[in-house]
């Protein structure tokens, strides 16, 4: 700006005080706002610094509010794994410890406590943080599993476990209740066990395993051949108490045994036989005992483990269903369709690890993935044993119920102890407890930057109130000094001077 | 020799004592008149018959040195160029708001990312949803904000130019007759002196307004501009401006009338050519000077560096690359790429290498519906190293033509079936070798079942970068960047990108994040950020952090060179001032000095009175 010379004050001192008076405008704006300059120009080299700091400083801010949330939800999904852990742990010590006591509905006290926390473990399956269901997958806006009810008991046309597992009973035991077995006596001296054809071509009832005896003067052969078969040649006499044993393979992937005893008195179990004056007799006599200790066999082993291999193809990804009418006769089983088969899990599924269904970015690289789904080996097999034992009822006049109750309760007692190697729900915990110390420690870390950061942002950006009222004095004691200056300069003219 | 010699003597000393007393008092009476320049009585001595000797007031001087004054002229454009520019630059910066205050383009831009992060970790919360909308929502309405303060900046600079040219025109006039008038007085008396101050106080006018060349001849001064244009000789030259009212991001002036859209200022000469003084690069410094400059440059790449951020925001979300399919013919190889979804502005790019030198080229082909836009120049993409060519969709010249011609001499073949394009290699000659085509299209549908998505509309139109004769489609944009309204109405397309994907899929909220935040992208060299051959390369964040840089930093510069000319023409002035200035004091002293000779004439006359008296006595 051109500043005319007024009077003897030089143009530049002139200039100069203004100077003055706009930095001490400046430097008000200053004191008031505490921040250095109003544009980026002001800030000078700091100003793209700032620009940059800003942004680490919302980037951090924003790690920052995932986090708080991720904790939120990884927080709500523990409590929920550990309450489910429990439930599974209360019906497991349940059965080892209840005595078989099932009352006019058919269930036992281990069967009420196991519908009780069925209906609890489904709910907590169901839980939400904010409008998230978290254990849906992706599926967030579904629930993740239907009722209880609907579970159990089947929707209008759409099959319950409950009539799953009775599918499956008769497919597994067969017609004639041997397990799709036949015993026959191909001569009068001998007895064969073997698979039924159709029985041998499905995945139903039982399947030969081996065979072991002790019998003098009884030749065992098998199991082979098409249909697999045993067969048992007697020429001699058995001797009191020499015994023999086939071995099955069940449905639900285990083995058992039948071990019949020769006993040359009257019988006092129902697995022993009479061994007879001849062959003939002898080989009558085993055929017979060996019927019915299969046909109890079938009611209580084969028809438990029936039940569980029944709630794994319930619990499926399709479900599995008796292909076919009457189930006694199915081959097969069949994907079931949401038309015919109760959909337990309505969240997403998806190809990759349920812990990738949510993820979160918590650090410029690193992201933790904490999605739950209710389909996890881990939480299914929980759930499916808590529900098998939920959905069987016993007759309280069948003899073999307390059997059946037995075998069941060993085998359900095994899988709610998840196998190593095996997913549990304590492994779900274990991830979500890393992404949750992940978090904690990047936390901790972008606190610390953020400090650093702020501080070089103020540094860059603002002014300590000290430093500019200092500043404000220097300016005041050097423009009153030029003002003072100024005025005493016009007063010097030889005007002043001249007699008037 | 007699009496009355020395009387007459005496009384030539009185009349030149009151004529410099006339002088002095004119002095101090205009001792605060702006461009007064100090006079100064010219006495010499006189000699009448043989012994008379007197005195005599010959001219009155204006006391001035010329060379401070030329160089003040020159500063003073200077000056004015500096003090103009650096406002100018102080009111840009007030376009980019307080630094990290809630109205800066950072802390917008901030909160955009921010509120993505969030969508990020819940893409099922309807909330975070909307908040990712409401927060793009405000980016773009700060982009179009800027841009109306940029162009209101230039439609001010314009006005400026107008007012400028206004004065600039009646100084010239003034000087032109002022000339005139001193050329009717043939001896410099004190009105001459006058009408000279004031023809210097108009040139001073006109130096402020432009740079200007001084010549003076005689009493007669011709003005010229720095570039050697007679404004003033004889007669008056005659400036015109053609302001444009309104002023937007395509306003742009250029040297061939028919395609500027903004002012430009006309010379007339008294003999009636005309010279566009903008265009010859007639005006160097002075306020009309730094109008220019900022209508033209640094305002234009302001609005530039927005558009570039608008575009890379908007291609970074909306573009798609795809690979051409391999494809063999006979001993061919090649690829094939469909050109159906190919927008305008939309690009194939052809990868080959040159076997006998093994020299791997790129060739670019990009739709072009504006057949005034051809052809295209190797800049038109970012790619520093490609050749591009326009195909022309719009043309009656099929496009396998223009395609076929594009590779003439490369030894590729081109075929077209439907709209799947086929670029084959020559196979057994093998001079060339196809490595790679590929397709860059714009998204223009939210579930076309990719994470690309049409976020941000050019005034609902998709942007893709369309080349027109009046300029690429991204001039302006930062002014019409609104984000699309479908989105607005249905912001789950946010993260549903095709039908059935679940709440929660994370896939979509994540590739925008990463586009926004991580990617990163080209920047147009046009920005003044980056260079042709190296194209600036970094996120959106690290592209603001540079423009917000860039513009301060020039802002401090402007604010410099402005306080260094201060200083230069403060003590140009003090110095002429010194010279030329009314000194007080020295008058006061002139005025004893005055008195005295007065006097002391006075007593000369009394003397003689007296003589005279005694000889009548005797």
């Amino acid at each position: 700006m051109t500043v005319s010379s007024v009077g003897s004050v030089s143009s530049s001192m002139l200039q100069s005080i203004l100077d003055m008076r706009s930095q001490l405008d400046d430097l008000q704006r200053q004191l008031g706002t505490g921040e250095k300059s109003d544009t980026y120009s002001g800030l000078g080299l700091g100003a793209g610094l700032t620009v940059s700091l800003n942004a680490q400083l919302a980037a951090l801010n924003s790690y920052g509010d995932t986090i708080g949330l991720v904790t939120t939800r990884i927080g709500v999904a523990s409590t929920a794994l550990q309450q489910m852990a429990s439930y599974a742990s209360e019906v497991k010590s349940s059965m080892l410890s209840s005595p078989f006591d099932p009352d006019d509905t058919g269930q036992t006290t281990t069967q009420k406590i196991a519908t009780a926390d069925l209906g609890s473990f489904l709910g907590l399956l169901n839980t939400q943080v904010g409008n998230r269901y978290i254990f849906s997958g992706q599926a967030t806006d579904q629930p993740s599993v239907d009722t209880m009810d609907h579970i159990l008991n089947g929707n209008g046309a759409q099959a319950g476990l409950k009539q799953v597992i009775l599918e499956r009973n008769e497919a597994d035991l067969g017609a004639d209740g041997l397990g799709r077995l036949a015993i026959t006596a191909p001569t009068t001296t001998s007895v064969s066990l073997a698979e039924t054809p159709n029985g041998t071509a499905s995945p139903f009832g039982l399947k030969l395993a081996a065979v072991t005896s002790n019998l003098t003067g009884a030749t065992v052969t098998g199991p082979g051949g098409s249909p697999p078969a045993i067969s048992v040649d007697i020429t001699g006499t058995p001797a009191d108490g020499q015994t023999i044993k086939f071995q099955f393979n069940l449905p639900d992937g285990t083995s058992d045994s039948i071990t019949l005893e020769a006993v040359s008195g009257t019988p006092v179990s129902p697995n022993q036989f009479v061994v007879g004056p001849t062959p003939d007799a002898t080989a009558s006599n085993l055929k017979a005992a060996l019927t019915s200790a299969l046909q109890t066999f079938g009611q209580t082993t084969l028809s438990a483990a029936s039940a569980v291999a029944a709630s794994d193809n319930f619990f499926d990804n399709p479900p599995q269903r008796v292909n076919g009418a009457p189930p006694s006769s199915s081959t097969a089983l069949v994907d079931g369709t949401p038309a015919d088969t109760v959909t337990w899990y309505t969240g997403s599924n998806t190809t990759g690890s349920a812990r990738s269904t949510a993820t979160a970015k918590i650090d410029q690289s690193i992201t933790v993935s904490y999605g739950t789904q209710a389909n996890e080996q881990g939480i299914r097999k929980a759930l499916q044993n808590i529900a098998t034992a939920a959905a069987v009822t016993y007759s309280p006049t069948d003899p073999n119920a307390a059997a059946r109750n037995q075998a069941l309760c060993v085998r359900l007692n095994d899988a709610l102890s998840a196998p190593p190697g095996t997913q549990s729900i304590q492994s779900i915990q274990t991830d979500l407890s890393n992404a949750q110390s992940a978090m904690t420690a990047a936390a901790a870390r972008q606190q610390q930057t953020a400090n650093t950061l702020t501080d070089l942002l103020q540094k860059v950006s603002t002014v300590p109130p000290e430093q500019v009222g200092a500043q404000i004095l220097a300016l005041q004691t050097s423009l009153q000094a030029s003002l003072q200056t100024a005025a005493m300069l016009s007063q010097i003219s030889l005007i002043n001077y001249l007699p008037a | 020799m007699s009496l009355t010699q020395a009387l007459s003597t005496a009384l030539t000393g009185l009349t030149a004592a009151q004529t410099a007393l006339s002088v002095t008092a004119g002095n101090i009476a205009n001792a605060q008149t702006p461009g007064y320049v100090r006079k100064q009585a010219v006495q010499v001595e006189t000699a009448f018959g043989a012994t008379g000797i007197g005195v005599s007031i010959t001219e009155i001087n204006r006391v001035l040195d010329q060379f401070i004054q030329q160089q003040l002229r020159t500063e003073s454009s200077g000056a004015a160029y500096a003090d103009l520019s650096a406002n100018f630059y102080q009111q840009i910066q007030s376009v980019y708001g307080q630094p990290g205050s809630d109205g800066s383009l950072e802390t917008i831009y901030n909160n955009f990312t921010t509120a993505l992060q969030a969508l990020t970790t819940s893409p099922d919360d309807p909330s975070t949803q909307a908040a990712v909308i409401g927060a793009a929502q405000v980016v773009a309405q700060q982009l179009n904000a800027m841009t109306d303060g940029i162009q209101s900046l230039r439609a001010q600079a314009e006005l400026g130019i107008s007012a400028d040219v206004t004065a600039a025109n009646n100084a010239i006039q003034q000087i032109a007759e002022l000339n005139q008038r001193i050329s009717g007085s043939t001896q410099n008396d004190a009105t001459s002196a006058a009408l000279e101050d004031q023809r210097d106080r108009y040139i001073a006018q006109l130096s402020q307004l432009m740079d200007i060349k001084v010549i003076t001849n005689n009493n007669q001064v011709s003005v010229f501009t720095s570039s050697g244009v007679q404004l003033v000789g004889l007669s008056a030259a005659q400036l015109s401006f053609d302001a444009q009212g309104a002023v937007a991001a395509q306003s742009q002036w250029s040297a061939d009338p028919s395609k500027s859209t903004l002012g430009t200022i006309t010379l007339t000469a008294p003999n009636g050519s005309t010279t566009d003084l903008i265009a010859s690069g007639g005006i160097h410094s002075g306020e009309i000077a730094a109008y220019l400059q900022m209508r033209d440059q640094v305002l234009v790449q302001a609005q530039n560096q927005l558009d570039q951020f608008a575009a890379a925001m908007s291609s970074a979300l909306s573009d798609r690359h795809t690979d051409g399919t391999a494809v063999t013919s006979g001993a061919q190889n090649g690829f094939t790429i469909d050109t159906a979804p190919l927008l305008d502005g939309n690009s194939i790019t052809i990868n080959y290498t040159d076997t006998a030198t093994n020299t791997p080229h790129t060739l670019t082909l990009v739709r072009t519906d504006d057949s005034t836009a051809l052809p295209l120049s190797n800049d038109a993409t970012l790619d520093p190293n490609d050749t591009v060519v326009g195909i022309d969709f719009s043309s009656a010249t099929p496009i396998l033509t223009q395609i076929s011609a594009a590779l003439a001499g490369t030894g590729m073949t081109a075929s077209l079936s439907g709209t799947t394009l086929q670029i084959l290699d020559d196979g057994a000659a093998d001079t060339v070798n196809v490595d790679s085509v590929s397709s860059t299209t714009t998204v223009t549908s939210l579930s076309a079942g990719t994470p690309q998505l049409p976020f941000f509309l050019d005034n609902n139109q998709p942007y893709s970068g369309a080349n027109t004769g009046a300029g690429p489609q991204s001039v302006g944009f930062a002014g019409r960047i609104s984000v699309n309204p479908a989105l607005i109405d249905d912001p789950s397309a946010l993260v549903s990108f095709q039908p059935g994907t679940a709440a929660a899929d994370d896939t979509r909220p994540q590739f925008i994040f990463n586009q926004m935040t991580a990617s990163a992208l080209q920047y147009s060299p046009s920005s003044g950020i980056g260079s042709t051959t190296a194209p600036f390369t970094g996120s959106l964040g690290s592209y603001l952090q540079h423009i917000i840089s860039q513009q301060g930093q020039a802002a401090t510069d402007a604010n410099n060179l402005k306080q260094g000319q201060d200083v230069v023409l403060n003590s140009l002035q003090q110095r002429f001032n010194a010279n030329s200035g009314v000194n007080i004091d020295e008058e006061m002293t002139n005025l004893l000095n005055l008195q005295n000779e007065y006097a002391a004439n006075a007593r000369v006359m009394s003397a003689v009175k007296d003589m005279i008296s005694a000889l009548l006595q005797m």
